[in-house]
Order: C-alpha cells, then structure tokens, then sequence
C-alpha cells in the first residue's frame, strides 16, 4: 500500500474509532484476545441505552506492507513469498501464485503438469480440512458448545473420539504432508510451481505412493463422515444449533466450478448465486474486478468484499446486499454437484437433510467441509490413476512479455485471488491480493453481531457469550494463522461492560486454560 | 527433514530426525520483529554438536507437531507478544511451567496444544520443552526491519542456547525467569 494512501486509512481509523467510541460510550462490551495485540480477532459490542446490543464490529488481523514489499521483486518470487507469508495455508497461495504466472506470461501448461498440480492441491484441501474438522471445529461439535471450558479443546475432542480415533487423524495427516513434500517440497519453501508448469514430474513410483495413500484417505473421509453423522447430526441439540436463526443468513454464495458446474478448487469460472439459488453470474476469473469491490469502513482496517453490480447497503441479508460469502458452504452452494460419486452422494444427503438449496446456515459448513474432504481424497483417487500424470512434458517454457496476471483458485477457506502487474521485465510493480476471510468480512461481521444480539442484554454476560460469539465466526474459519506461532498459542478472552462514563461494571475473563473468572 | 515413504511411516507421525536435542526457532523472516527465531537458527547451526539438530520454520499450529517428537529435549526460540514489557526483553520457562491445559480458544491451536496433543496420543513427544521467548514490537509488517532492543537481545539469546544445550534442561529454568537483555 502506498505510504500515502496507508497514512489516510490510518488517519480514517482514528477518526472512525473516535467516534465510534463517542456515539456508543453509554456502555460497551469488549471481547478482545490479550495476546496477540493490535486489532487481532478483536470484536466490540455496543449496547444501546437500553442494554441490548445495538452494533458488534468484528475485526480481523490483517498482516501490513505486503504490496509494498514486493514492488520491484521479481514475479517469479511471488510463489515462495507469498506462501512464506502465511504460515497457515502455503500451498493455496503457492498455486494461485502460480497460476497468476501462467496469465502473466500467457502460457498454458501441458495436461500432466496441470493435473500434478491439482492432485498436490487436492492433497492440500485433505489435510487442511481434516485438521480443521477434528482440531479446530471440533470442540464446537464433537465436544459440543456447552461442555465445561476446560474440555472445549484438542483433548477433549480425542477425549470423545478415542486415541485410536486421534492417532489415524495424525498418521494420515503426515501421509498426506509426505506426499506433498514428495512433489512440491516443503509446504512452507516450495519448489513446485513454474510459470508454465512445475518443476518435478511424478515418477511411477511416486504416482503408486499417491495411488495407495489416496485410497486410505477415501476411507479415512468416509470415516469422519460417518463420526459426523453419529456425534452430530443423531444429536438433536447440535442439529437444533445449525439450524438456529441466530447463526443464519441469507445472502449471495459466491465459488469455483468446472464446466458442468460442480465443485472445483483447481480451476474453473467463478459462479455467483443470489440468496434464492438462482445464478446471478458466471464468470472467468480474471474479470473478477467487474464484479467484486471493497467497502471501507471507520471501524476496521478490514477491507469488505461485496458484489459491484448488487452494491453496498450496509451491514443486511438479502437480494439487494452486495453481501456475498466464500468457504464450503458456499461452493456447494453455488454447484450443481460434485464429479466424484461418493461425495456427490453426501451432496444430495447434506442438501435433502437441510431442507435444500441454498443451504443459509452458517454452522453447515463444517458439514460442507467434511463433504468436500471427500471430494478431494476421492479426485486424488482418479488423478493418481491417470496415465497422463507421469508424462515427462511438465513445462511450457514462457515466450511472451509479461504484463499482468490473474490466478484464482479455492483456498480451503474460500475464493482466493492473486492478481500481479509488471513492467516488461516481469518485476511487480503491483500486486493486489484477495484472500478468503476478506470475502467473508461483511458476513462475519454479521454472524457476530446477530449473535451478540441474541445472547448479550445489558451488563448481564453469560459465559457462554464468549463460545457463541466466537462460534459465530469459527465456522468460517478465518485466517488469524499470520500471527499465532508466537507464545502463548490460546487466545484468551476479555468481555467487558462499561457504563456511561465508561466505568467498568462488569469483567469476564478466559484465561488460557479455559477457566472464566469474574471480577 | 528426512522423509520415509508411505510403506515405511513412522505411527508417531513425525516428520523430524530423531536427536537427543532439537532447538525449533519459530518465526517468519519476512515480518519484522519475528525474523528472530530464522537469525538465531543460522548462528546456532554453527555450532551446534552432531546430537542437536536446529530447525528455523514459520509453521504454525498442529503442523508444529512434527517437531515437537523424537527429539528428548526441545529448546523453543521465538518471539511473544504480551505488550507488558518492553521490546527485547527475554523470557525463559519451560511448558510446565505455564500451567495449562490447551486453551478453548480452537483457533488458536499452537506448540503447547501440539504438545499435548503428542502426550495424549502417547507419540514420542520431547521430554522436556525449554522456551526462550522475546518480547517484539511488531510482528506483522511484512519486509519491517526489526526493532533494536529486539536485534540486541540476538546475541544474549544464542549464548543462552549455547548454554541450555550443554547444560541438562532439568538443572535450569525452574520457574519462569525474566531478564532484560
């Protein structure tokens, strides 16, 4: 971001904040992480005079300076930085890195390198949706929202699924991560992908290392399917939870198909759907700034995404919001189906057991997430058995002058966007990124704050506020990995309720252990 | 990194060599302050003995458990956030010493919850977990240059490893310790 520009938003913020305080000091709720500092996972609640939540802005950590980093870097570095950067889902933007490349300088890959790409991508949204199931969406389900704090972690879900249970997650997890680094090297120093292609080729030995671990993985998805159905969905509270008002929203879905229009997180057109169901739009990705703009708010350094041609009105569900949201629920959403017939299966189910599409819960999308674990293991099963995938031609040299590039592809957390211009020697001189949790920041924001409204009421705070809120935003899952390797690794919580002048009259604090005290 | 294939895994799902001490320098060289943990690694390897081996990531959360098996002591470095006390001061505990369970914070899954993870499922999980933590002032730009305190506290840090590691963990770091570098 331009020194300029980065000194005008920051001169926004303080205005926006001064007054927001100003026009909401009659009392306040604030939940805010202790650890890491600045703005990281912070959300604020604001009561009206009568007590009862009148706005909740949820804010996101967002990393600084990336833009002006890389000017002048060469584009080719971009597939290493820009996975270095994020510590959390380093092949997404490796690949759509590398796809920008391919725009870039106008070259197609050949099919075996577009297809090791995908099988290596596909292998990614394995490992990262399965942690996400078991680890981090978890304790919300399989633990369940109402358990004592103490057990709502990673041990408490091994605790209900057993150590076996616990021990096949953390051995197919490294299966899938060896795999990986087969090909593409280390996740966070890859050496894969290459305008034009990727750098290694599959072997017929590696192609029958994937064939065997593919295999497992489908019978590992099949596995934590079936969990699902038993712990959650024979549970009626937890089927009562997704389907509460308070964590619903109808709003656009936006995600990436293929040519029939079913699930793809490699390549294919963005498809867009209203709040009905019906297509609103279908288009390339590179045109994807006809169609997505940012809105600015005071508040938030959090830029949120929403549809041009809808446009924004504020913070509201509906067809006239520009409001769109990313992630799984949102790509089964907008596709017809799934290509691979097991997860097509678990499709139809997903749909026909919630009532059809488009599916506006919220909470589903820990379901949707564990549907597409088995798309992914099942697409890994085909990809390793095509005899195209150990073709030798993996590269495409690029001949063009580079200028501008675009590359998209469906992060496990949603729509991800790189987009690079250059000068004629190919170093940036601007690169604009969209990731998944900035799509989803408009809906988030009103996840929070509808379930602010429908727990908090004056300075009375239950303590499970602090669950439900953040519930409202864990399903999707946003990103907060830039920051978290530093100690301590929780995130405590601070819920404080102030008075006119500002007072406190009422503290809740979770500390790490989970433990929630009152002073 | 060694790597098996998939016919020979290893059930403790380990992707790190086994040694009697891994010193595991946390942090991402491109975002300012958290640079520290890849500068400590590249001077350590210099003298670090045939049973240490020295690992710089900027990996976060459960893929940390790769690093916290098959290692008998860990020596953690890496930068900390607590806005309490002023950037390049220096913090030495061991995990023990936080006495805590994973936080219900699932987000925020980190090395204390990988650890705990590995004990639970009764993986080959460090014994002992020394952590030398700095306090950073800014973590979070991309291509900032680090803060001096911070750049000060590189040399007092290397000599506290080079010490941690001929010395047994056990013999130090009973309680957290706080020294201003």
């Amino acid at each position: 971001m331009p020194e300029e520009k980065e000194q005008i938003l920051h001169h926004t913020w303080q205005e926006g904040a001064a007054k927001a305080n100003a026009g909401y000091t009659r009392r306040r709720i604030t939940i805010d992480p202790i650890t890491r500092l600045e703005g990281h996972g912070k959300i604020d609640i604001f009561l009206d005079e009568a007590g009862q939540v009148e706005r909740a802005y949820f804010q996101v950590p967002e990393l600084r300076g990336f833009e002006k980093f890389v000017q002048g870097r060469p584009a080719e570095e971009m597939p290493q930085i820009t996975s270095r950067i994020c510590g959390v889902c380093p092949t997404a933007h490796h690949m759509a890195a590398t796809k920008a490349l391919d725009s870039l300088y106008r070259v197609d890959p050949p099919p075996a390198a577009k297809k090791i790409r995908e099988l290596v991508y596909n292998t990614f949204m394995a490992e990262d949706h399965a942690l996400h199931f078991y680890f981090l969406g978890g304790p919300d389900f399989v633990v369940g929202p109402d358990a004592p704090p103490t057990e709502r972690n990673v041990l408490g879900v091994i605790g209900k699924v057993g150590v076996e249970t616990g021990k096949k997650v953390i051995a197919m997890r490294r299966r899938w991560r060896e795999l990986i680094a087969l090909v593409a090297g280390k996740a966070v120093h890859p050496v894969f992908g290459l305008p034009g292609g990727v750098a290694k080729r599959v072997t017929p030995d590696m192609q029958r290392q994937f064939q065997e671990v593919a295999a497992e993985g489908v019978e590992f998805a099949k596995f934590t399917l079936q969990l699902f159905e038993d712990v959650v969905l024979k549970n009626t509270d937890y089927v009562s939870l997704i389907l509460a008002d308070v964590y619903t929203h109808r709003t656009y879905y936006m995600g990436m198909v293929d040519d029939c229009n079913r699930v793809n997180f490699y390549d294919g057109p963005i498809r867009v759907v209203t709040p009905d169901g019906k297509e609103w739009k279908r288009f390339p990705p590179e045109q994807y700034l006809e169609h997505i703009a940012e809105h600015v708010e005071p508040w938030s350094y959090v830029k949120f995404c929403y549809l041009k041609q809808v446009g924004w009105n504020g913070f509201r569900e509906g067809i006239d919001s520009g409001i769109y949201s990313v992630a799984p629920l949102a790509r089964l959403n907008v596709s017809d189906g799934m290509t691979t017939p097991l997860a097509h299966e678990a499709y139809q189910k997903f749909f026909s057991t919630l009532g059809g599409k488009p599916v506006h819960y919220t909470l589903a999308n820990h379901w949707a997430r564990l549907v597409e674990l088995l798309y992914a293991t099942e697409r890994m099963k085909e990809l390793a058995v095509d005899p195209q995938l150990t073709d030798p031609a993996i590269r495409v040299l690029p001949t063009e002058k580079p200028r501008e590039g675009i590359g998209v592809v469906e992060a496990p957390r949603g729509t991800l966007v790189h987009h690079y211009q250059t000068d004629e020697n190919g170093l940036i001189q601007k690169a604009n990124l969209i990731v998944a949790t900035q799509n989803n920041s408009a809906r988030m924001a009103m996840s929070v704050e509808k379930a602010a409204k429908g727990l908090i009421s004056g300075a009375d705070v239950p303590e499970s506020v602090l669950n439900r809120v953040e519930m409202a935003f864990r399903a999707y899952d946003p990103c907060h990995g830039c920051a978290t390797h530093s100690l301590p690794g929780s995130m405590p919580l601070l819920v404080r309720v102030r008075n006119q002048s500002g007072k406190t009259l009422a503290l809740l604090r979770r500390d790490f252990d989970g433990s929630v005290h009152r002073e | 990194m060694s790597s098996t294939s998939s016919s020979e895994v290893d059930p403790s799902g380990s992707a790190a060599q086994k040694c009697d001490i891994r010193v595991l320098c946390l942090g991402n060289d491109l975002l300012g302050d958290d640079s520290l943990g890849s500068m400590v690694a590249a001077h350590v390897r210099q003298f670090a003995p045939a049973n240490v081996e020295v690992v710089s990531t900027p990996e976060t959360g459960l893929h940390l458990l790769d690093y916290a098996l098959n290692a008998t002591r860990l020596i953690v470095v890496d930068t900390v956030v607590t806005g309490s006390a002023p950037p390049g001061t220096i913090y030495e505990f061991r995990d023990t010493d936080l006495n805590s369970l994973p936080g219900s914070s699932p987000h925020y899954v980190g090395l204390f919850e990988a650890l705990a993870v590995a004990r639970h499922l009764r993986l080959p999980a460090a014994e002992q977990v020394l952590i030398l933590a700095v306090e950073a002032r800014d973590c979070s730009t991309v291509g900032e240059n680090m803060h001096p305190a911070v750049v000060a506290a590189i040399p007092v840090l290397i000599k506290m490893v080079r010490d941690r590691m001929s010395a047994g963990v056990g013999d130090i770091a009973p309680n957290k310790k706080e020294i201003a570098a």
